[in-house]
């Protein structure tokens, strides 16, 4: 994924939802953004990849 | 072994017994469908079958077939083959449906003139919006003018109907790509720049565009994807049956290089760059709090709704377990039952006996607060780490004596500047201590009220929803072993904080002027309310006679230690009994309760016509919060603003009040003159009577 086409907080949204129901139980914030931030750079890094 | 003459009968009867055999062969095929039979093997059997020369059999085989209709005599290199069907004579199918009722449907046979595509093609939306394919004969397609494409490049038509095949996508190359391209190509569609009059031969095209070509006529040769740029070459010799191109050139194929990495940065909205290729600990560093917030935001904005929150906790919503009415009522009641705010976790274990070990533990409990959160008999006046849940009938904390609004409106100096608390005490210090200690101002002590100022906001916590206007925590006093429901109010708009509910505490042990620590706990809603103790001591102190509606002295026994000077006792604020207790609306009015106050305990320096008080700023702040809580801050600003007050030169600290002239004045004054010995109210037991003692 072209980082340039990255909307944040709609961008793999999905992946975040994914992650979240994986782990049923409620997160933090913190901990929710550090997942999508990592979520988002792998995308980035796949593509480049 | 010669050759039998053969007669007309004979080749008839060869002809039928081969029929037979063929028809036999294929006995399980359909009528029309072709049984075929080599010249060879038909003269192999019956020359086996009549020891006769299979030459001579094949030769009688070849005459009498070809003269049968039956029979239709086919070359396939060097063989010869019959065909024939179990119906007669092979005709070849025919695959043309000329006639068919679909074709006829689409295809009129007289059609009336089309001048719009829309005529014949409704464009009106379906009441279901969904995007279904509309089948348009090709019939009514070729009806409507093609649409014109901007971007496609002028092309020489003559040429191209030459074109030998249907090409897919041809891609302008340059001409030695086409040149080394043996055979003709199959193109479907084209994307052709201009072509100087060169004649290209190409197969139909549906959309072509050729980069400029100078004059070389150029055969497109089989390739799925050619592409031509613009060359000055001499004419090009193509022909379209493939011919035999020369050895290609061996070329080593380079290796192709990587592309340009794709961009790994993003842009906020506010225009801050966030590189996805640093360490996620370094983002979170520089841009955690900004990013958070607009994560939460976009999550809260979500038309799906996917991922909701509350507080920091969020979860998926399709994860939520649902409670219904009967939940509700039954929490409600319990909580009712319980007579205060009682914690998610005490709900859950009461009334669900979930374990906090169960795997979906904290999922239902994320759901309860979720639910009851949107549910409006509900209240959360929780914070982080301890969610507590009111509702509608628990008793009011700290009483009915303040109303809110008054309170807001009270406290509202807080927010508009005039908040001073930190000047003994920084916000570091505090939250580095865990502890506040402040002096009891008589307004506090009477009311149980302790105005939020930074000083206390920086150690209770704060309001953990957006919308949240209440907490409740639980003050302890270890000095009693006695516990108090205390109510934090948070400041909203132009309004105040303020906290409610240690009255009882501070009438039972405490008196204005006494020094108060809050102290923070192991748990978030949990505090210490502690004081310095002293020796017993007995003074005249103000009290408030709630029954009258007065403010008098009365005799009351304290163990706290205490600033003498903040103290309201009768021996150096004898006036202050004759503050009237303004209703507490009025009591908002910060600009009268400072001239009420500063002529009731001012000294008279002026003259029965024309007075003039004269007070220090000390005296003033003591005065001044008995009726209201204010700030030195306050204070001085209002001396300082108001132009009936002026500081006095001679004396640091010590303000003269001069009272505009007006005849409801001096009338009053007149009317207090003969009473000037104002007569001491004497307070009555109350319900906190037990240490007072009745006036002498």
């Amino acid at each position: 994924m072209d980082a340039k086409m990255i909307v944040f907080g709609e961008t793999a949204i999905d992946r975040l939802l994914q992650w979240l129901r994986a782990s049923s139980e409620p997160k933090d914030l913190t901990e929710l953004l550090r997942q999508y931030l990592e979520i988002l750079a792998r995308a980035v890094r796949e593509e480049n990849e | 072994m010669t050759a039998a003459p053969t007669t007309g009968t004979d080749q008839q009867a060869l002809a039928e017994e081969i029929y037979r055999l063929m028809v036999g062969q294929g006995a399980m095929f359909a009528l029309d469908t072709p049984i075929r039979q080599s010249l060879a093997n038909l003269a192999e059997y019956l020359a086996r079958r009549e020891r006769r020369d299979p030459a001579e059999v094949a030769a009688r085989i070849d005459q009498a077939l070809s003269a049968d209709a039956r029979f239709t005599r086919e070359v396939v290199g060097d063989e010869v083959r019959f065909v024939t069907t179990r119906q007669g004579a092979y005709v070849p199918r025919d695959q043309v449906d000329s006639h068919s009722f679909k074709q006829r449907l689409h295809d009129p046979e007289h059609p009336l003139p089309i001048d719009d595509i829309s005529v014949v093609v409704s464009t009106s939306r379906p009441a279901i919006t969904t995007v279904e394919p509309v089948y348009i004969s090709d019939y009514w397609q070729m009806q409507v003018p093609p649409p014109v494409v901007e971007h496609v490049a002028p092309v020489e038509e003559a040429p191209l109907a030459e074109a030998p095949a249907p090409v897919e996508e041809v891609v302008a190359e340059p001409w030695v790509a086409a040149a080394e391209a043996p055979a003709p190509v199959e193109v479907e569609e084209a994307v052709v720049a201009p072509v100087a009059p060169a004649p290209v031969a190409a197969a139909p095209v549906e959309d072509v565009v050729v980069a400029p070509v100078t004059p070389a006529p150029v055969t497109a040769a089989p390739v799925e994807e050619v592409v031509v740029a613009p060359v000055a070459a001499p004419p090009l010799e193509a022909p379209p049956a493939a011919p035999v191109a020369p050895p290609p050139p061996v070329v080593v194929p380079a290796p192709r290089p990587a592309g340009p990495p794709r961009n790994t940065i993003f842009t906020l909205e506010d225009g801050t760059a966030i590189d996805l290729r640093r360490p996620v600990d370094e983002l979170m560093a520089e841009h955690g709090d900004r990013l958070a917030r607009l994560l939460a935001d976009r999550l809260e904005h979500d038309p799906l709704r996917r991922i909701v929150s509350f507080g920091r906790k969020y979860y998926p919503e399709a994860s939520v377990a649902s409670l219904g009415k009967n939940d509700l009522r039954k929490i409600r009641d319990y909580i009712l039952e319980r007579g205060e705010p009682l914690l998610d976790t005490e709900l859950i274990a009461d009334l669900y006996y979930h374990n906090p070990r169960q795997q979906d533990y904290e999922g239902f409990r994320f759901s309860l607060n979720y639910r009851l959160h949107r549910e409006k008999d509900f209240e959360f006046v929780g914070v982080e780490g301890a969610y507590l849940w009111a509702t509608r009938g628990l008793p009011t904390i700290g009483g009915k004596r303040v109303k809110a609004a008054e309170m807001g409106q009270i406290t509202a100096y807080l927010v508009e500047g005039y908040d001073d608390s930190l000047e003994l005490q920084s916000i570091e210090a505090i939250q580095q201590s865990g502890s506040v200690t402040r002096m009891l101002t008589f307004f506090e002590w009477e009311y149980g009220v302790l105005p939020l100022d930074a000083g206390l906001a920086a150690l209770l916590p704060g309001p953990l929803l957006p919308e949240q206007r209440s907490a409740v925590l639980r003050f302890e006093s270890p000095q009693h072993y006695t516990t108090y429901l205390v109510e934090v109010r948070y400041p909203a708009g132009n309004r105040g904080g303020w906290l409610q509910g240690l009255e009882e505490f501070f009438h039972e042990h405490l008196v204005p002027g006494a020094l108060l620590t809050i102290s923070r706990t192991g748990e978030p809603n949990v505090f210490q309310v502690s004081y310095e103790e002293a020796p017993e001591k007995t003074e005249r102190v103000l009290t408030f006679d709630e029954k009258k509606n007065k403010l008098a002295f009365a005799n009351l026994s304290f163990y706290c230690a205490v600033d003498e000077d903040q103290l309201p006792g009768q021996s150096r604020f004898g006036r202050l009994n004759r503050l009237k207790a303004f209703p507490m609306g009025e009591r908002r009015k910060s600009e009268m309760i400072l001239e009420h106050v500063s002529e009731t305990i001012g000294d008279q320096i002026g003259t029965p016509d024309a007075p003039r008080y004269a007070l220090t700023l000390d005296d003033l702040f003591v005065a001044y919060n008995v009726l209201r809580p204010g700030s030195r801050a306050l204070l001085q600003s209002l001396l300082e603003h108001s132009p009936d007050f002026s500081a006095d030169e001679a004396t640091p600290g010590r303000y003269i009040y001069t009272p505009a002239p007006s005849e409801t004045v001096e009338e009053e004054e007149e009317a207090e003159q003969p009473g000037e010995t104002v007569e001491e109210i004497q307070p009555a037991r109350r319900r906190y009577g037990a240490r007072y003692d009745e006036d002498e």
